[in-house]
């Protein structure tokens, strides 16, 4: 097999501090490439020079050679990129929140109807929008999901938006070269699969495939060659059959690493949030009627298959989508779900949508962190006569800042860097340091450990565990990764179809979440 | 508490301008005292006459761009070309032809000029169309106030001052007047319908319509709704906002096209002054924003708006017994209404989904 691609001493650095140093790498025609790396290693960054993406030019560029195909080439933008076949599903979603489902899976792509083709060419000849949405319908049936094409993106969760993501790049016919960076951070093992063999096929047809995963085990399941990223250097590289996850592990972390797991107790029953009959009208991800009872100082688990609803509540608990039903909190009834009234109760509900609601991108790492704790609870004023003009207390800012970056060892140039060059997992950590921060009673994190790298994982699920031990702070996890449910939950909730189908022991088996998480009644667990 | 939300809802959506507007346009009516055929004659001329300018105007609230107050850019252009035509006698068809030629290529020229100055200032758009107006306005008078007649010789010596320097404040378009409106012309009673010009106007609309639902018109909503990942999802974004730019500068050399032959006959140095705001006004009574506009929002708000300017000078006039109230009336309409449908906007945005 020819290469498809090759990379000879790429080098890049963003003011002055090196994100690659002396990158060699190529990738053949129909090989699936796993690249792995902790966070802030540098992959985004290889794949936006891969891609053309603005970013790198605005970065003061890069050095070195790539050849495409047998030709050197330099990108000057995506479309460059995109013309020669190469398409890219974005960590962060290239998606257009105002267009639909349909719209967006065939941007750039659309039928037109034959008649204007030749009037006026297939740039400006009138769409097919019905015969789009069959096809954009059709494609994201092939990921083993249905959801209405004609729904606005902003109405839709990450983890939906995560398949149209991937739905828009296998729907193109004309793809030399695909990039996934991190398709699969959101999605539960079943989605993933079905993920995988789709790019398994299109490996079939000679298309050269790059797959981002912090998952190892599907990164040795599905990938022909393995590269391992370190700081920015390639460090390593193995071949089909030497690809073992302990191995990718050590050279990526350079130490082994201890999985957190939460000793198991004897909880009291007394419930801290009740949801009684308790509807969220969010598109695509409906609850439905949902009763539940959370006690106090537990952690929960809250799981499902896409679409089924776990991740609604928590936007339900903050205003964004119209809600129904009755919630009691610490025995009081909520008249109204605010976030803010909710925050200064004590719930504090963590988003997966980190892009639209987490996240500050233009503020610096550190306002981040503080931002909510001192909006609402005036956490880090300082103490003096003038307290109502908010002056920042920097002591004890720093202070706190810097034990959250330790703690969750989050990867920056200083605290001051603005978010929007972290990279993602880095992100993420942040928005976490910022929950973390409220210090709530009640805690809602939706898909904690998104795009977090295997090390980084661990110390986020040990803090949680910490904080719900050492101030009994009463936690609600919302998250496709089971295995980690199953290492710090006291109970798992399972959601089919918006209500919770059946609660679980974490120490169930696989074999009986398999089931119940699709659905099915008869299996024995104990009704906890 | 349902019905406090309905309300809410309801205070919320695109429908609260046009509601005021008609609510509003009812009252003033009623103490106007003018018959309703003759408002409606009225609110149909506008129709025929400021319909193109403010169709003109979607295509940039859809490429993100905010309202174009530089649409008089364009009606400077038709003018200028109609000042050629006239200044060098061309007459009749020929000459109605030749100056729509000439008025679009000008117009591609400008719309160039203003979508790369706009390119530069990304985010604050519809400010710099207001000072681009200004400008290109300054301009435009410089050139007839002084530069016909002297180093622009002229062949028309009836549209120059008598000093022989710069063209007259007015200029009769006698040759063309109102020669398409009476097509097709219709009377129900009272009412009358210039069928021809309609469906001119209809047609503009279809167009818009049609851009938007092209390749190229999703390209155009995909800018507007994110620079950035467009740009990442392979769209050339500067040029799509150029095209844009000269899209929206070519349909209002159109729309004056047409204001100006029902009117018939042109003030040269003031006749495109308040299409921008008048246009502007008229798309947001239809409950477009300056972040979304549709064609019906353009078509209902030309007679809402239309119908509260007709009514409104006469109802002031007629409550206050003041003649000289009229005029302020309007204004305080025009601006009053984009100040309104700027505020609900903003409100508006803030929300979710
Ligand atoms: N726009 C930018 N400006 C400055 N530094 C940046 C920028 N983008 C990325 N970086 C830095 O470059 C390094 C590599 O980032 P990159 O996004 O490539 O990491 P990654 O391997 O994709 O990590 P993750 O697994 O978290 O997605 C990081 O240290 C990051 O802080
Ligand atoms: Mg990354």
């Amino acid at each position: 097999m020819e290469n498809i691609l090759e990379i000879v001493n790429l080098n890049k650095s963003y003011n002055g501090i090196p994100a690659l140093s002396n990158i060699n790498l190529s990738v053949k025609a129909g090989e699936i490439h796993g690249i792995v790396g902790a966070n802030g290693s540098g992959k985004t960054t290889l794949m936006n020079i891969l891609f053309g993406n603005p970013i790198i030019r605005e970065t003061g560029g890069y050095q070195g050679q790539i050849s495409f195909r047998g030709n050197k080439v330099n990108f000057k933008n995506c479309a460059e990129a995109i013309r020669q076949g190469i398409g890219m599903v974005h960590q962060e979603f290239a998606l257009i929140p105002d267009m639909t489902v349909g719209e967006n899976i065939k941007l750039g792509r659309e039928n037109t109807h034959s008649l204007t083709d030749r009037l006026f060419g297939r740039k400006y000849s009138f769409i097919d929008r019905k015969q789009d949405y069959e096809n954009a319908g059709q494609t994201l049936r092939r990921l083993g999901i249905s959801v209405d094409v004609g729904i606005k993106i902003i109405n839709l969760s990450v983890n939906i938006r995560q398949f149209i993501e991937i739905a828009r790049e296998i729907d193109r016919t004309d793809l030399k070269l695909l990039i996934l960076d991190e398709p699969t951070a959101v999605l539960n093992k079943n989605d993933g699969l079905k993920l995988i063999e789709i790019l398994k096929d299109m490996s079939d047809h000679k298309i050269g495939i790059i797959f981002i995963s912090h998952r190892l085990e599907e990164v040795q399941y599905v990938c022909d060659k393995v590269s391992v990223l370190r700081d920015g250097k390639l460090v390593s590289q193995y071949a089909k059959g030497n690809i073992y996850v302990n191995n990718l592990a050590q050279d990526m972390i350079g130490h082994t690493i201890n999985k957190a797991a939460a000793e198991k107790r004897e909880m009291e029953n007394k419930p801290v949030i009740t949801f009684k009959d308790f509807s969220v009208k969010m598109p695509g991800e409906e609850v439905k009627n949902l009763n539940l009872s959370v006690y106090k100082g537990e952690i929960l688990g809250l799981t499902s298959l896409s679409g089924h609803g776990k991740l609604a509540l928590g936007y339900g608990m903050m205003d964004m989508y119209p809600v129904d039903g009755e919630v009691y909190f610490e025995d009081k009834k909520l008249v109204k779900m605010n976030a803010r009234t909710n925050i200064i109760k004590g719930m504090y509900v963590l988003p997966d949508d980190r892009q639209g609601l987490g996240i500050l991108a233009d503020q610096s790492l550190e306002s981040n962190i503080i931002f909510t704790g001192n909006q609402i609870k005036n956490m880090f004023i300082r103490d003096s006569a003038f307290n109502f003009l908010g002056f920042i207390d920097h002591r004890k800012t720093n202070l706190h800042v810097y034990k959250m970056m330790l703690d969750l060892d989050i990867k920056c140039t200083s605290i001051k860097q603005k978010v929007k060059e972290l990279s993602g997992g880095n992100q993420q950590k942040v928005c976490i340091a910022r929950a973390l921060t409220v210090d709530p009673k009640l805690l809602f994190v939706a898909e904690p450990t998104r795009g977090i790298d295997i090390s980084a994982k661990e110390k986020i699920l040990n803090m949680l565990i910490e904080i719900n031990r050492s101030r009994n702070t009463t936690i609600i996890i919302a998250s496709s990764e089971l295995d980690e449910l199953k290492r710090v939950c006291d109970r798992i909730a399972v959601m089919v179809e918006g209500k919770i189908f059946k609660i679980l022991s974490p120490d169930s088996s696989d074999v009986d979440f398999g089931l119940v998480l699709s659905g099915e009644e008869g299996v024995d667990c104990e009704k906890l | 508490m349902r019905i406090k939300e309905e309300a809410s809802r309801l205070l919320d959506s695109e429908y609260m301008v046009p509601a005021i507007f008609i609510i509003l346009s009812y009252f003033a009516w009623q103490f106007s005292g003018l018959t309703g055929s003759f408002v409606f004659n009225q609110v149909v001329t506008r129709f025929i006459r400021d319909g193109i300018l403010v169709l003109s105007l979607i295509i940039p609230v859809v490429a993100g761009m905010g309202l174009n107050f530089a649409i008089t850019v364009g009606a400077m252009a038709i003018q200028t070309a109609l000042l050629i035509v006239i200044a060098y006698q061309v007459e009749g068809i020929k000459g109605i032809l030749l100056a729509i030629i000439i008025g679009v290529l000008l117009s591609l020229v400008l719309g160039y000029v203003i979508g790369r100055i706009l390119n530069r200032v990304k985010g604050k758009e519809m400010i710099t169309t207001i000072i681009i107006g200004f400008l290109f306005n300054s301009i435009y008078q410089l050139i007839f106030l002084v530069g016909f007649g002297t180093f622009i010789p002229v062949a028309n010596k009836e549209i120059i001052l008598t000093r022989g320097i710069g063209v007259r404040n007015t200029v009769d378009l006698g040759m063309y007047r109102n020669t398409i409106d009476k097509l097709g012309l219709f009377k129900i009673g009272e009412l009358e319908i210039p069928l021809f010009m309609i469906i001119i106007v209809l047609l503009f609309a279809a167009i818009i319509f049609y851009i938007l639902h092209t390749r190229f018109g999703q390209e155009v909503k995909a800018v507007g709704s994110n620079m950035q990942t467009s740009e990442i999802l392979g769209i050339n974004t500067d040029m799509i906002r150029i095209k844009v730019m000269i899209l929206s500068t070519i349909l209002a050399a159109f729309g004056q096209l047409a204001y100006l032959q029902n009117i018939g006959m042109f003030d040269v140095y003031t006749a495109h002054m308040n299409a921008d705001i008048i246009s502007c006004a008229a798309l947001l009574a239809g409950g477009a924003s300056i972040k979304k506009a549709r064609i019906r929002h353009a078509l209902m708000g030309i007679f809402l708006f239309h119908t509260l300017f007709i009514v409104s000078p006469q109802a002031g006039q007629n409550l206050f017994n003041n003649a000289a109230l009229g005029e302020y009336f309007r204004s305080f309409v025009a601006y009053g209404t984009i100040a309104l449908a700027l505020i609900i906007n903003i409100k508006n945005e803030n929300k979710f989904s």
